[in-house]
Parts: C-alpha cells; sequence; structure tokens
C-alpha cells in the first residue's frame, strides 16, 4: 500500500509547484532599455518612458511586433519568429526565436541570454548593428546570404551552432527576426543619444525620430547588396606544385608589413603577435585603463569584459569553417566590428593587399589548417 | 582618390533649394540669393578661454612602432589650453538640420577635409566634414602602416588598413552617409595613443576653436538658432550658463559676436 505523503512533504510538494508554476499567467516578456555602458541610475524615469514609449509604438513588443512605417520588414515573417513557442493545427511553428536563440541571445537580442555568460566568445548582441561575418564592403550591413550562412553553418570555434535541420522558410523568418532587433536596437542607441545624453526636451517629435532615427538605419540594410564584394576566380592550385607555389605567395603577403596580419596573428599564425588585449566593439568599452578601472566599469554591463584572442589557424578551426569564399570575404573584408581590418581594396580604399594576394594568403592559412591540400 | 558618385544635387538639399527658388519665383523672380547674403546671412564668434591655470599634457607611453615613434615627443590633446587661457578643439555646432545654404559657402567648400596621419599622431586632432558636399581624404605619411578606425552611430564604420607612402594604399578617400549628433572618435588599433574626432553633419554650420580659444561660424541663416557644445574630455560642454551644454541666439546679419566663454576646469572633470 503506498505511503500516504507527511504533511511537510505536502507542503514542499505544494511549495514546489509554486515556485515552477507562478501563481497565475506569466507577465509577456517586454523588451529590457539598453543600458549598457552607463550608470543604471543616470537614465530619469521619464527619459526611461519616453524611450520605450517610442520604440513600443515603433516596433511593438517581443509577442506582438510591429514594423515602422516606410521600412521593408516583412510583418509576417516576424510573428512567426516573434512570441512564444508554439504549434498550430497544420503543423507549423511559432515562435522561432525564443525557441531556437534567446538562451544565448536574449529576448531582446541583447547577447545576454541566460547562457551567454558561460561561453566565449559571447553570443552576438544584435542591438548596434554589426555583424562580423559579412560579404559586403567594409561598415556595410549584412546581405541575407550572410546571415542565411551563418544559420547555415554556423560559427566553427563558438557556440552557435548550424541550423540546416530548419526549414529554409523558417531561417528566412528568423533572419528577418534578427534584422528587426537590430533596427529595434540601434533605433534605440539614437533614442539614448537624443533623450538621455543631449536631455533632449519631451515628448519627442515622432516625425524627428522616424526621419533620423529609423529611416537612415533602414536604408543601410537596403543598401548592402551594391556594396558586395565579388572575389575573383582563385589562383590555379589543381596541383600539389600549384597549391604550394600560392601557399608560399600567401605567406609571403602575410608577412608584409604593410598588411600587419603578423601584429595579431603571430609570425606562423598560431595567435600570438605582440599585439595584447585585444577586444571587440562590444568589449572594449568595458576594458578601463587599469584592472581596477576595469572592476568598476563591470557594474555598468551585463557581461564581464572579455578579451579577443586572434584566430590560431593551426589548430584547423577557421570561424570561416572550410568554405575558401567565406576566408576570402574575411580577409578582404575584415571581421566587422573587431580591429581586423580590410586588407583588400573597396570603394575610395586601396587597401595593403590585392585580390590576387588575398587568395594567396588564403590559401596559406588554409594550409596552416590543415585544409585545401589538392 | 575623388568618389566617382555625384554629391552636389543631394535629394534633401534639392528640397531645401526647392523651396527658396520658388520664394524667389514669387517676388518676381527678384535678384539671385547671393546678392542677398548682406542681410540674410550672419556670422557668429566668440572665444573661449579656460579659467585656470593652463593644465600639464602628459606624455603618453608609445610602446608600438617604438623604433619611429619613439622619436617623437607626443603628449595627451585631449584638453589643449593656450598660455593667455585661449581653449582649442570645442566643437560649436548649430543644432538645426534642413537650414537654408548660403550660396557662397557651397561654392567655396573644399572636396575634402584631410586627415593626415603625421609624426605618430592623427592630424587634425579635431575636424569637421560637411558631409555632403566633402569626403574625408585619408593619408599615412609615415613609413609604418597605419590604421583608420571610426564607428559613427547609424553609419557605416571603417577600419582601413594605410601601408606606408609611395604605396596605393597609403591614401583611402571615404564618404559618410549620415550627419552625427556629436563628434565621433577615431582610433588607430595599431597604435592605442592615436586618436582624433571628426563630425559630420549635413550642414557648414560649425568650427572648432582654435588654437588661441576663437571660433567662427560664417553665414548663418539669420533668425533664432540653436547650437551645441561639445568637447572631448566631458563630451557635452555643461556649465552653470549652459546646462544642456547649448545655447541659443537670435541671428543678425553681420557679425554676433559671444565675447569670451570663460569655462571652469571643473567642467572638464566629469566624463
Amino acid at each position: 500500500m503506498a505511503r500516504r505523503p507527511t504533511t511537510i512533504e505536502t507542503l514542499a510538494i505544494a511549495a514546489l509547484a509554486l515556485w515552477l508554476g507562478g501563481c497565475g499567467p506569466a507577465d509577456p516578456p517586454q523588451f529590457q532599455l539598453n543600458t549598457e555602458g552607463r550608470e543604471p541610475d543616470s537614465i530619469g524615469r521619464s527619459q526611461r518612458e519616453a524611450i520605450l514609449g517610442a520604440l513600443d509604438r515603433l516596433y511593438g513588443t517581443p509577442d506582438e511586433p510591429g514594423v515602422p512605417r516606410d521600412v521593408w520588414l516583412d510583418l509576417d515573417r516576424l510573428r512567426v519568429a516573434a512570441g512564444p513557442t508554439f504549434g498550430d493545427e497544420q503543423g507549423r511553428r511559432f515562435g522561432l526565436y525564443r525557441g531556437h536563440c534567446a538562451r544565448c541571445h536574449g529576448i531582446g537580442g541583447d547577447g545576454a541570454g541566460p547562457a551567454a555568460r558561460l561561453l566565449n566568445p559571447y553570443p552576438r548582441d544584435f542591438r548596434q548593428g554589426i555583424f562580423k561575418y559579412t560579404r559586403t564592403a567594409s561598415g556595410a550591413k549584412p546581405v541575407r546570404e550572410d546571415l542565411e550562412q551563418t544559420l547555415q553553418f554556423g560559427v566553427p570555434g563558438t557556440a552557435m551552432p548550424s541550423f540546416a535541420r530548419l526549414a529554409d522558410d523558417d531561417r528566412a523568418n528568423l533572419i528577418e527576426y534578427v534584422k528587426y532587433l537590430s533596427l529595434r536596437g540601434e533605433t534605440e542607441l539614437f533614442l539614448l543619444q537624443v533623450v538621455v545624453d543631449e536631455d533632449e526636451y519631451l515628448p519627442l517629435s515622432r516625425s524627428m525620430v522616424l526621419e533620423d532615427g529609423v529611416l537612415p538605419l533602414a536604408e543601410l540594410w537596403e543598401g548592402a547588396a551594391d556594396l558586395v564584394v565579388t572575389p575573383p576566380p582563385p589562383p590555379p592550385v589543381a596541383t600539389r606544385e600549384q597549391w604550394l607555389a600560392s601557399v608560399e605567395r600567401g605567406r609571403a603577403a602575410y608577412r608584409n608589413e604593410a598588411a600587419r596580419c603578423v601584429d595579431c596573428h603571430g609570425p606562423e599564425g598560431q595567435g600570438d603577435g605582440e599585439e595584447e588585449e585585444i577586444h571587440d566593439d562590444w568589449n572594449k568599452p568595458k576594458a578601463g585603463m587599469t584592472a581596477s578601472h576595469t572592476r568598476e566599469l563591470a557594474r555598468r554591463f551585463t557581461l564581464p569584459v572579455q578579451e579577443l584572442r586572434p584566430r590560431d589557424f593551426t589548430t584547423g578551426i577557421l570561424r570561416s569553417g572550410d568554405r575558401a569564399d567565406s576566408l576570402y570575404w574575411l580577409t578582404h573584408i575584415g571581421i566587422k566590428g573587431t580591429p581586423m581590418p580590410a586588407a583588400g581594396p573597396q570603394p575610395g580604399v586601396p587597401g595593403p593587399l590585392t585580390p590576387e594576394e588575398i587568395w594567396h594568403v588564403v590559401h596559406y592559412i588554409r594550409h596552416l589548417a590543415g585544409q585545401g591540400k589538392p | 582618390m575623388r568618389s566617382p558618385l555625384p554629391r552636389r544635387f543631394s535629394r534633401r538639399r534639392f528640397l531645401a533649394h526647392g523651396a527658396a527658388g520658388a520664394g524667389a519665383f514669387a517676388t518676381g523672380f527678384a535678384a539671385p540669393a547671393i546678392l542677398r547674403a548682406a542681410d540674410t546671412w550672419g556670422d557668429l564668434v566668440g572665444r573661449f578661454v579656460y579659467d585656470g591655470p593652463p593644465p600639464e599634457r602628459p606624455r603618453l607611453t608609445v610602446d608600438k612602432d617604438v623604433v619611429h615613434c619613439g622619436q617623437y615627443d607626443i603628449r595627451d590633446e585631449s584638453l589643449m589650453v593656450a598660455d593667455d587661457g585661449g581653449l582649442s578643439n570645442v566643437y560649436v555646432y548649430c543644432r538645426e538640420r534642413r537650414l537654408d545654404l548660403c550660396p557662397e559657402l557651397e561654392q567655396s567648400a573644399d572636396e575634402q577635409a584631410l586627415l593626415d596621419n603625421r609624426n605618430c599622431i592623427l592630424v587634425p586632432h579635431c575636424l569637421k566634414i560637411w558631409h555632403t558636399e566633402q569626403d574625408l581624404f585619408i593619408r599615412n605619411s609615415e613609413p609604418v602602416a597605419e590604421n583608420v578606425a571610426f564607428s559613427p552611430l547609424g553609419d557605416r564604420p571603417a577600419n582601413i588598413v594605410l601601408p606606408p607612402p609611395p604605396a596605393e594604399g597609403a591614401t583611402a578617400t571615404w564618404r559618410f552617409g549620415r550627419p552625427q549628433r556629436v563628434p565621433v572618435p577615431i582610433v588607430c588599433n595599431y597604435h592605442p595613443w592615436e586618436i582624433a574626432y571628426i563630425l559630420p553633419l549635413d550642414h557648414p554650420y560649425v568650427d572648432i576653436s582654435a588654437a588661441d580659444g576663437t571660433f567662427r561660424i560664417e553665414k548663418l541663416p539669420v533668425g533664432r538658432r540653436e547650437f551645441q557644445v561639445w568637447q572631448e574630455r566631458p563630451g557635452y560642454l555643461i556649465t552653470e550658463r549652459w546646462p544642456r551644454a547649448r545655447f541659443r541666439v537670435d541671428v543678425k546679419p553681420g557679425v554676433n559676436n559671444l565675447g569670451t566663454i570663460r569655462i571652469e576646469p571643473a567642467a572638464f572633470e566629469k566624463g
């Protein structure tokens, strides 16, 4: 015969159920104000309300996204990606972002989801509108294919996995939602500058917010396709002799003092160059002049400062995976949001290496990584 | 390298001129705007003075490319005060956008604003650019490779390598896509002590105080205008007189002289 639970056990089970389930339906999640780099109490209540109110009117909420007037975002796709996860009677899945991305990237795309603190590098904070791996010229936004590639293949050597198993349409929905979070985040930065830094008089002009804080940012995304860098055909490397000759030329270009690859990646590509304490754009503001200054700054940020380690190519793990064209773009264009600059020519910027030299460098790096040998 | 895209008639300016042109048409196709300049435009002048003894400029740590850069006496440029108190590198700029433009300013504007890497610093330390009229021309005059990186809010960030001359890549041309509300820092990832600032605006109504602290914003459209004041140490230059780091002036034809503007040292201690 089953033993009846004791009073203490009953109370413990009830408390556990209450703790797990709460007393009623949970409040819908809200976007949190981006306070990165600021003293938490430096933003007044009316300023906070003005910023969040403007964002709410323009972009809606995590459960019910909206699209600002004259912006190209596809609301139907956003609605599939947003909100809580569930499936309908036709078997369609909703809440894709929360199901697949929010654990690392956070509900609002702040790159500070529950798992983020454990990861190195941290998940991308979409709100600055900067994406590292693109095929578009210096500083330009990514094109859809760039984000698709990241979802398809993941980012080797990081916690970003491949989402190749998702349906093409679902990846397209997620890409739209990432653009949405990014655009919203940049509008938020604009509003923080106007409302908090400039201490602008409230209420804000809605037309000013749209014309200066939304539409120019949306135009940058629209214009990205015009800035795609097309790699020339690679030099022939079908034979072992051709391959080794290209690798050798790549080694010479890599060590060319004008390109300064060695400064960070070291003379043999082992990530041991003389540059120290390198940070990406997300972590640079967290790094103080001294250790105590860094500790003092830490309270202004969600996650502790993280140093950037230049890639050690000899580990065989490249962010571009084993795709030579991706490695070409990464070398020609650089890695946005990091000190890795563009080595190749771009509009108005000749750069230190020619496209042909970049292909040789790509072959040299692949050689170091144990890739591509014919 | 000159940028290939035409810029003389951007959409926004075309619209602004269209409105002005309609006004001229309504008055009987009277005089061209340039003849009306004397009573339509006014200059704003003044002089910033640091109200205390000139601060020390500490020597900066030069630990990269030491063989070359170590030969220079490189010092902090974040607060530059002349012996007589003249305060340089203070930005004063009109906060309004879509202002009427004096035709003379358009005709006389340089096609480029120059940023030079020279003596292991960025020169000038503070610059302005009328981005709808001007490109940023960046030059490396050093025997070592340089880098120029900046991230304007909501515009394309740059991260450019400039090999030493005579390589073709020793110069670069950059176009800003939108105005900024505050100057943008420019850094060199190779030489961490190197820093400069640039303020892209879609109008020419800005000046940076010179070594003697003086500034002059020429040919402002007459009327009530609001100006922002910014200096790199505190950012927005907040004073008792300017709690929002801005001031209003009813610009009249001719010279509008603000006189000497004394800034307490305490204004530079925050930020």
